[in-house]
């Protein structure tokens, strides 16, 4: 009888031990769920030291000519990329690579970023841009985060229509805001309808070169052409895009390009169109292959749409193409397949500057018109198919499902938001979990710093069914469009590797020597920490003699192959400037017109002994 | 037959060393030397990996830093050790080997006898490489430090960075072999 008690009694003390500190008492599979909307605003957006976000943000920077990258959910900017303007910061558009590639110009307007894709999905491999002030079109790598090409778009000028890339990216197109003469010859505006083309541009990408090349070009009519996007799945191989002044007005815009009841919105097919350009359908114009839509027929149809649209985005299914009204308090749903329908049974409502015109009827699904929602713009996607459309003017995002009409959600932004991006949002499979409105006013939202403020991006968790603004960041000028990507798709390098067919590296100090040909002088040198050597054997390694009237090259190469010990490279009073990133060759090339004594420094806080590194460039004046 | 007059050794013995000889020569495939260092800056730490024929890991990282503070750079042309060391170790290996198939005990303990001596000389090499680096540091460095030997195996700190020394995969490999070559003795005794 008492042999049992203890025993018992061990036995159930060690059970009730083992049940207090293993036993899950939670409903598991609730757990998350509760999680998540337990979660407050601020728990939801703060990343600790050593957790990094789970998304990239690139947010184009309008007129500033720059890429911003943010980390998301944490809102926190971590780089600005220079492209299409000079960075002092960087040393962007002062050295000799950077400097060609920026062609003179020095500054751009980037609107709208588009990454590579593969199946409809962003592959993070290249990001594109275009600048809208100059014609110009860039590619980014995102393994180093640098601008790799710009190529300067010829017969166009200002393409606000671009860049989407076709679903495997084929294509990158440029279509254009601004219509011009082709070649941009002189032309008296009472000639716009004759004369006037606005002429988009198909570019192809090669990724092995990192080159950008000008595959054709279209002549479309003299019209504006607003913002575009590029078919998925069954309409893979087709693309859309809005117009307004499809009046043609030459000027008061404002009020003139608003009169027409219907614009429309171009859809093409693209394949079409490069099989016309292989079967010499087109004709040259100064070196480029021009398709006119009205002459080489083919490919190209105009779809009516409520007046001066603005955005038009394809559902991730690609099944359907959303104008988003602007002027007209609606957004229209048009099917593809109903549009290829009609083009196959060719049931046209005539022509318009020689293109077919749809029935509008017989293409639209449905009008969806949320109650007193003013000014839609742009539309983004969830997960679930379910459609984001920022309003400007009521200063709001809708969320509503496309597939019936039905309106699901509306929250206030601060305010007056442009496009909006979600989680890979564009794409053939978006994300969901998060949308970025990017505002155009902040007004009273943050600290005045007089009467101009910075533009607002909100970050919205859309994970639930009803949307929530969880974070409000300030952001220099300007975000237009961003891509929001998941991070694992990502892959930057960590240093640049040596490249032993680059004549102008040099990777060991003994090495190091300046060369003279005539009057051009070549410094082959390397920085280290903390250290300049421009020529290992002379008296002053760190010291570069020249005369007056030399043409200069220095060739610099950082041979610290260590992830983020970037050196600079400055020389006084020379307006001069560059970065040799871990592992990188870089070069300047000047002219030495200034005689005298110029210190040289290393721009870019490297060790505990940067302010050591240093030498002189002496330029001896002419006799 | 065998242990006729106590001076052959096993077949069993033989396999054993034969053994012994597979582990040697193995080891000249693995790190047998291996400092890791960490310093703030290098939260994910800096190596320098030491095989008998060459050197690994961060070397030029780890160099570019040692200047500061006077130290000689180290690469395989300071270590003349490197260019012989495999011939060595394979040549221990073939003996080892050799006195497996001759089964003399008077070889086996002429072998230990090398083993023994082979390992001091390395050891001493290696302390005596960290005593001059550690110790020869150059008088115009701008970092002034004490002069330092890093333990063979164990940890030590010096200016901003802790390092942890480690015999390698191959440095164990080795002391297997050397234990194999003990057990015949023991196993073969009268």
């Amino acid at each position: 009888m008492k042999k049992w008690v203890p025993i018992a009694t061990g036995l159930l003390a060690g059970f009730v031990a083992a049940t207090i500190s293993f036993a899950d008492f939670s409903h598991s599979t609730k757990t998350a769920a509760i999680d998540s909307s337990t979660k407050s605003d601020a728990e939801k957006v703060y990343v600790p030291l050593g957790k990094k976000d789970d998304y990239y943000l690139f947010a184009s920077g309008g007129h500033s000519g720059q890429l911003f990258v943010y980390g998301v959910p944490s809102m926190r900017q971590i780089r600005t990329v220079p492209i299409f303007s000079p960075d002092s910061a960087t040393g962007y558009g002062y050295d000799k690579e950077t400097k060609k590639m920026l062609g003179g110009y020095t500054w751009g307007d980037f609107h709208h970023p588009a990454i590579s894709e593969t199946n409809g999905d962003y592959n993070g491999k290249f990001l594109f841009a275009t600048d809208v002030a100059n014609s110009r079109a860039a590619v980014m790598d995102l393994k180093t985060f640098t601008t790799k090409d710009i190529i300067k778009v010829p017969n166009t000028s200002g393409p606000h229509c671009a860049a989407f890339v076709t679903q495997n990216t084929e294509y990158l197109f440029l279509p254009t805001r601004f219509s011009v003469p082709v070649g941009q010859k002189y032309e008296p505006l009472d000639n716009y309808s004759k004369k006037y083309r606005g002429v988009m541009s198909a570019l192809t990408f090669d990724q092995k070169k990192e080159k950008l090349n000008i595959a054709y070009q279209v002549a479309l009519p003299p019209w504006s052409y607003d913002l575009s996007d590029a078919g998925k799945k069954e309409s893979g191989d087709w693309a859309v895009m809005s117009t307004y002044n499809t009046e043609e007005a030459t000027t008061t815009m404002e009020i003139n390009a608003s009169q027409a009841d219907r614009d429309y919105i171009v859809l093409f097919n693209w394949k079409e169109l490069a099989k016309m350009v292989k079967e010499g359908k087109y004709e040259d114009v100064g070196g480029q292959k021009m398709i006119y839509p009205e002459k080489q027929k083919g490919g190209i149809y105009l779809v009516p749409v409520a007046k001066s649209p603005h955005g038009v985005d394809v559902t991730p299914d690609g099944k359907q193409f959303i104008a988003s009204g602007k002027l007209a308090p609606s957004m229209t749903v048009f099917s593809f397949k109903k549009a290829f329908e009609a083009i196959k049974n060719k049931e046209f409502a005539g022509e318009r500057n020689g293109i077919p015109v749809l029935q509008y009827k017989k293409v639209m699904e449905r009008e969806v018109n949320p109650e007193n929602a003013l000014g839609p713009l742009h539309t983004q996607f969830d997960d679930k198919g379910m459609a984001y459309t920022t309003m400007f003017i009521s200063s709001e995002i809708v969320k509503w499902n496309p597939k019936t009409g039905d309106v699901l959600d509306r929250v206030p932004v601060q305010y007056s938001p442009g496009h909006s991006v979600a989680a890979e949002g564009d794409t053939a499979s978006p994300d969901g979990k998060y949308l970025i409105a990017l505002n155009k006013l902040s007004k009273d939202t943050y600290l005045s710093v007089g009467p101009s403020h910075p533009e607002s991006m909100q970050l919205i968790d859309i994970s639930g069914k009803k949307m929530r603004v969880i974070d409000t960041v300030p952001a220099n000028p300007e975000p237009h469009y961003a891509q929001m990507i998941k991070a694992d798709k990502i892959h930057t390098i960590n240093v640049y590797p040596k490249d032993p067919t680059n004549k102008d590296a040099v990777y060991k100090q003994s090495d190091t020597k300046i060369v003279r040909k005539g009057n051009e002088v070549h410094v082959y040198g390397i920085a280290m920490r903390s250290r300049f050597i421009f020529d290992s054997k002379a008296k002053r390694p760190d010291e570069i003699n020249v005369n007056q009237g030399d043409h200069v090259f220095i060739h610099l190469t950082n041979i610290d192959f260590d992830e983020d010990i970037t050196h600079g490279f400055a020389i006084n009073q020379y307006d001069l400037d560059m970065e040799v990133q871990p592992g990188q060759t870089n070069t300047l090339e000047f002219t030495a017109d200034k005689a005298g004594t110029f210190p040289l420094y290393c721009t870019n806080f490297c060790s505990a002994l940067h302010q050591e590194m240093n030498g002189y460039f002496l330029v001896k004046p002419k006799q | 037959m065998v242990n006729l007059n106590g001076k052959k050794l096993s077949v069993v013995s033989s396999l054993i060393l034969a053994c012994s000889a597979v582990f040697i020569g193995l080891s000249l495939f693995f790190p047998w030397w291996r400092l890791l260092l960490y310093a703030p800056q290098y939260p994910e730490g800096l190596n320098i990996i030491v095989y008998p024929n060459k050197l690994e890991g961060q070397i030029d990282i780890i160099n570019g830093l040692n200047h500061y503070i006077g130290m000689a750079n180290f690469d395989e042309k300071s270590f003349p050790e490197l260019s012989y060391m495999s011939y060595l170790v394979g040549g221990l290996a073939v003996l080892t080997l050799l006195v497996g198939l001759l089964r003399r005990k008077s070889f086996l303990y002429m072998l230990i006898g090398l083993f023994l001596v082979g390992g001091l000389i390395g050891f001493f090499d290696l302390y005596h490489a960290l005593h001059t680096f550690g110790t020869h540091l150059s008088l115009k460095a701008p970092i002034k430090i004490k002069p330092f030997v890093p333990p063979m195996v164990g940890e030590n700190h010096f200016a901003n960075f802790t390092t942890h020394s480690y015999l390698g995969k191959g440095a164990y490999f080795v002391v297997l072999a050397f234990i194999l070559t003990l057990i015949p003795i023991w196993k073969d005794r009268k």
